[in-house]
């Protein structure tokens, strides 16, 4: 059997300190007369940054899953929430978020640090209301974009300026509740960021299509994480373009995540962030998973090229362009964000089994294993047509429950037996220095 | 050649001993909370039926839940992919195999074969297997026989959602009080039952022929209601809870034959 | 006097199919009662509001995940099923995720020749949703006519949005009848006569209802009023339900329901200029399903008003199992209502739901809302 090289990803730590440092920050962020605010990790945030170098954001995902990864911490927020007659089968982060906040705690240590504002956008049912829940208890005032119209392929005028109008709309209320002039310049730059950081996230994605695969899953997922804290900053963007250069220098030199890789996996939605061991496990078999679209379009941002292949999507400055005033650069934001891969299950299952078949086929993928996530509805919606979509393309394919955020419903031992009865039906036996 | 499977599932092990192609023995026992010696115990009394020493025994497979527990075998198989090949031994026809246990009920789409095409299992749920049944029957004072058996003399359908075990076992109390009767109840409960199943099993479709396997078949209530719910009829092999030993017991003939 | 709507509703595929053979339009099944069905009453259509029927099934397991509402997948069995095979052509006006996944399932598995998606705004308290939502049912507009090859004109859409505005002042009439300390009509009356209304042609359902109103206003029920319920929540046609509540001592008064009155309560309001700006004003400003109530919680103050208008002595807050929008507006629902003097029970819907163990809650608060009055 293959045996490939392996060795640490260098950028690791400083994976680490960037997200360490985005938490730090956001908590201090007071101390030398910033803004605070709180939204969902696919908000907008290009467009409060136009509020000033001093503004600094904590997204409710990425934050609900640091929760999740502390159980102990995990289980309190639960509770709280649960005490404040929430429903168990809620958003599993936003029940870490609310119980966070209810019982003051920081999952970084301190007091739960309170926003000056709530600036979200709506794609699934719970996102309008998290932040409506978060404005009414720490009595702070609240924007939602709605940014539902359709999928990216029927596009067209009205859908985009519904998008665009209330973005030129959460201006102004910025300005209204902050006082502050807003900075156009600080709008163009960020969204040229974020274009940027975007694409480049997509790129380092792409590299994986190599076999031996340069990354592992577990480890994309803490490296995908910055777009979901800031995508907008600059930091971001230029972290995932040397991230980006490190993956091809281990592509080049056949570096793998996986040394004994012999079988290629995807997986879709959000991990059950408590029982990442999932992926370890998987590795017992010489199996990698390769990413799914989740880790690849959750905040990658993608395109179909001429060749009929799927890529990074390029990027205005790319093409050239250059962006002047505030309408040309949220009208770039809106339309660059509509086409976020993760963003068109919600209309059309098809289109994202589409997109699974396709990342099945560049990337090499013997089978897929869906998590049905019961912590999220969004991502967990039309996964089962999507099941059948893949079988009937006649790609193995399996399904386990589990909660992104809320281990209480992840059943470890039913779950690692339903992979050895999958591993076995891809005719991969159990390596032998595992058993 | 002498082979043997074992089976560890949630409540019961099974043995089968095969010899030359040919089922030589067989052991059940409950599993208990000692696994591994329940296992032991239930080899002895298999290799006791077919009148051979357990060192004759050349090669052992388990299976089950438990498997892992068993430090007599040689190697193991999942309790997907024993069922399938189990089945397909004893019914080639079959291409859908569904097995229904105490705590787990799973459908399996094979090849001729005998390969898994497509597999479910039941989530963390019990009101889609047999304890459901069985909890149910005690809410009645009936036992479990009885229970499957006047099942078949209901003559009307009365809806009842197999959510939650312990609500439905308070809706059963509010039939009962308002004088349903008990083969009335018997086969909500069988309905309510058939219907988890038959939810998991569409998820891996159904391809004639389709056999049932497992201790739950013996169920008359169960298979009538899982027939009417699938719309389908099923082959049900004789010795239905010894299915998975036998296919860890074929494995064994298959990987010892590898290894020469 | 409610027969010819429960007859309606109970055979609501009969009078479909009898539909089909007196007319030239389709049956069009609307997901969601955001969908604007005078655009598809304009066309000649019959559309028709898809709902479940209230029986366990099978058959929904391989194309939804079990987290998401039974209402969605009760919906989606009975295209699964073939209860509507003389359907052809669906529309969904965008709803919640669990009813969109009814909708695109049905579109994969259900042959139909027709479906559209039509992408309702859910952030309808901001002004920019009127101009845009005008602008998709523009394009709603167009796809219906290229759909039929017929031309759905301005006079027809005025014409059907009167129709319907006929309907909602008579329901409105009808649900006065309820304020009184004597109600003319039970709750499980007045949930069938609206959800009768899914199903029928506008116009003869408008028809029954001027027929019976003036003996309704007359009329003198033989039974105790006992204590004055409201019902909040979300989809909700569980007639067997309210037939039990109704049975121990209460009757329902009023509702905010998507399948009451959330459906009839306001009404196009005519400005002569564009018509389906006019339509689209409608469904933005109506009472509003909690998945599109945000930033501020606009529902409340028009619960609480539905309340003191109604006289009621408390409120049974009814969800469906997993529906996310109204988990997330339960809490503060309920403390709101108790804040203002309404005392709450919270009941959790399936499909069916289980008569016996739902009996002894609601005996339970019947006798908390009775001892309320003591003091």
């Amino acid at each position: 059997m293959a045996e490939y090289k392996t060795e640490p990803l260098k950028s690791w730590n400083k994976a680490k300190e960037l997200r360490l440092k985005y938490y730090k920050e956001y908590q201090d962020a007071h101390k030398n007369g910033g803004l605070r605010w709180t939204g969902g990790a696919w908000s907008f945030d290009a467009i409060p940054a136009g509020l000033g170098r001093d503004v600094y954001n904590i997204t409710g995902e990425p934050y609900g899953a640091s929760l999740a990864f502390d159980k102990q911490l995990s289980k309190e927020c639960m509770e709280a929430a649960e005490a404040k007659g929430w429903a168990r089968d809620l958003c599993s982060y936003m029940r870490n978020y609310w119980g966070s906040m209810y019982l003051n705690k920081y999952a970084f240590g301190g007091e739960y640090p309170s926003p000056d504002f709530c600036f979200q956008d709506h794609i699934c049912c719970s996102h309008g209301k998290w932040y409506q829940h978060v404005a009414e208890y720490k009595k702070i005032p609240y924007f939602c974009i709605d940014v539902s119209v359709g999928p990216y392929e029927d596009l067209d005028e009205n859908r985009l300026m519904f998008v665009v109008n209330q973005m030129h709309e959460s201006i102004e209320w910025l300005e209204k509740i902050t006082g502050r002039k807003y900075q156009d310049d600080l709008l163009i730059e960020a969204v040229e960021n974020e274009c940027r950081s975007t694409s480049a996230w997509a790129e380092v994605c792409y590299l994986n299509m190599a076999k031996p695969a340069p990354l592992d899953e577990k480890t994309m997922y803490s490296l995908y994480v910055h777009g979901t804290l800031a995508k907008h900053s600059k930091e971001i963007a230029d972290f995932y373009e040397e991230l980006r250069d490190e993956v091809k220098y281990r592509v080049d030199n056949q570096i793998a995540a996986v040394p004994n890789e012999r079988c290629r996996l995807m997986s879709d939605t959000q991990p059950p962030w408590g029982f990442l061991k999932v992926f370890r496990y998987l590795e017992n078999f010489g199996a990698v998973s390769i990413g799914s679209l989740y880790t690849f379009g959750l905040i990658g941002i993608w395109e179909d090229k001429p060749d009929g292949t799927w890529g990074p999507r390029t990027t205005p400055m790319q093409k050239g362009e250059s962006i002047t005033t505030r309408d040309q650069a949220l009208r770039i934001l809106a339309d660059w964000n509509l086409s976020k891969p993760e963003w068109q299950h919600f209309y059309d299952p098809n289109i994202k089994t589409r997109m699974m078949l396709q990342i099945v086929k560049q990337w090499g993928v013997d089978g897929v294993m869906l998590h049905l996530n019961r912590g999220c509805e969004g991502l967990s919606c039309g996964i089962m047509e999507n099941r059948l979509g893949i079988a009937e393309a006649g790609v193995p394919v399996m399904t386990f429950e589990g909660n992104m955020g809320d281990e209480r419903e992840f059943d470890e031992k039913r779950v690692m037996a339903r992979i050895d009865s999958f591993m076995e039906t891809l005719g991969i036996d159990m390596l032998q220095k595992a058993q | 050649m002498i082979t043997a499977g074992i089976d560890v599932g949630s409540k019961t092990i099974k043995v089968v001993i095969l010899k030359d192609g040919r089922v030589t023995g067989r052991g059940m026992k409950a599993a208990g909370l000692e696994q591994a010696e329940s296992a032991t115990v239930c080899l002895r009394q298999a290799a006791a039926e077919a009148g051979i020493k357990e060192s004759d025994i050349e090669q052992i497979v388990s299976t089950g839940a438990g498997r892992k527990a068993v430090s007599q075998a040689n190697s193991q198989i999942t309790e997907v992919g024993a069922d399938a090949v189990g089945t397909v031994h004893v019914l080639p026809e079959a291409r859908t195999v569904i097995d229904v246990g105490a705590e787990e009920g799973r459908g399996i789409k094979v090849s001729a074969e005998g390969k898994v095409v497509d597999f479910a299992v039941n989530e963390k749920c019990a009101a889609g297997a047999g304890s459901f049944a069985e909890s149910m029957s005690r809410a009645l004072e009936m036992t479990l026989e009885e229970f499957g058996q006047i099942s078949l003399k209901s003559t009307r359908s009365i809806p009842m959602n197999a959510q939650c075990t312990v609500f439905a076992e308070s809706e059963v109390v509010s039939l009962l009080h308002a004088e349903t009767s008990k083969e009335d109840i018997s086969r909500a409960v069988h309905d309510a039952i058939a219907s988890r199943v038959a939810s998991m099993v569409r998820r891996v479709g159904i391809e004639q022929k389709v056999a049932l396997i497992g201790g739950v078949a013996y169920n008359p209530g169960f298979v009538n209601s899982l027939s009417r719910s699938l719309e389908t009829e099923f082959v049900i092999p004789d010795d239905r809870e010894y299915i998975g030993a036998l296919g860890a017991a074929l494995v064994a003939v298959e990987r010892s034959k590898g290894n020469k | 006097m409610f027969s010819k709507f429960f007859e309606w509703y109970e055979k609501r595929h009969d009078y479909a199919r009898d539909w089909l053979t007196k007319n030239d339009g389709e049956v069009v099944g609307c997901f969601c009662s955001y969908a604007p069905e005078e655009l598809i009453y304009a066309a000649g259509h019959l559309p028709v509001r898809m709902l479940g029927s209230h029986e366990p099934q099978d058959v929904t397991e391989p194309h939804i995940f079990g987290m998401y509402c039974p209402f969605c997948r009760d919906v989606l069995a009975q295209g699964l099923k073939g209860r509507f095979n003389y359907m052809k052509g669906i529309m969904l006006a965008q709803s919640c995720l669990h009813l969109r996944q009814s909708f695109t399932s049905w579109r994969n598995h259900v042959p139909v020749d027709y479906a559209y998606y039509l992408y309702m705004p859910n952030k309808v308290q901001t002004d920019h949703a009127r101009s845009y939502l005008a602008g998709e049912l523009a394009k709603f507009r167009r796809s219906l006519e290229e759909w039929t090859g017929r031309e759905i004109t301005d006079e027809a859409l005025r014409e059907a949005a009167e129709v319907y505005n006929e309907s909602r002042r008579l329901a409105h009439e009808v649900y006065d009848l309820r304020k009184g300390p004597n109600p003319a009509l039970t709750g499980l009356e007045a949930m069938v006569m609206v959800a009768s209304s899914f199903m029928v042609d506008k116009k003869e359902h408008n028809a029954e209802l001027k027929r019976i109103l003036p003996e309704l206003k007359e009329r003198r029920l033989d039974r105790e009023t006992g204590a004055r319920l409201m019902i909040v929540g979300s989809e909700d046609d569980d007639t067997e339900f309210i037939r039990m509540v109704e049975s121990v001592g209460a009757t329902v008064v009023t509702d905010d329901h998507c399948t009451g009155s959330r459906y009839f309560w306001n009404s196009v309001e005519f400005t002569n200029g564009d018509i389906l700006s006019d339509i689209a004003n409608r469904y933005v400003d109506r009472p509003t399903c909690p998945t599109k109530d945000f930033e501020t919680r606009s529902r409340f103050p028009h619960i609480l008003q539905l309340a003191k208008d109604f006289n009621v002595d408390g409120v049974l807050l009814i969800q469906q199992k997993f529906c996310d929008p109204h988990e997330c507006d339960m809490p503060p629902l309920k403390e709101y209502l108790n804040e203002n003097g309404f005392p709450t029970l919270f009941l959790e819907f399936d499909v069916t739901v289980p008569l016996g163990p739902m009996r002894i809650r609601v005996e339970a608060f019947l006798e908390m809302v009775g001892e309320e009055e003591l003091f």
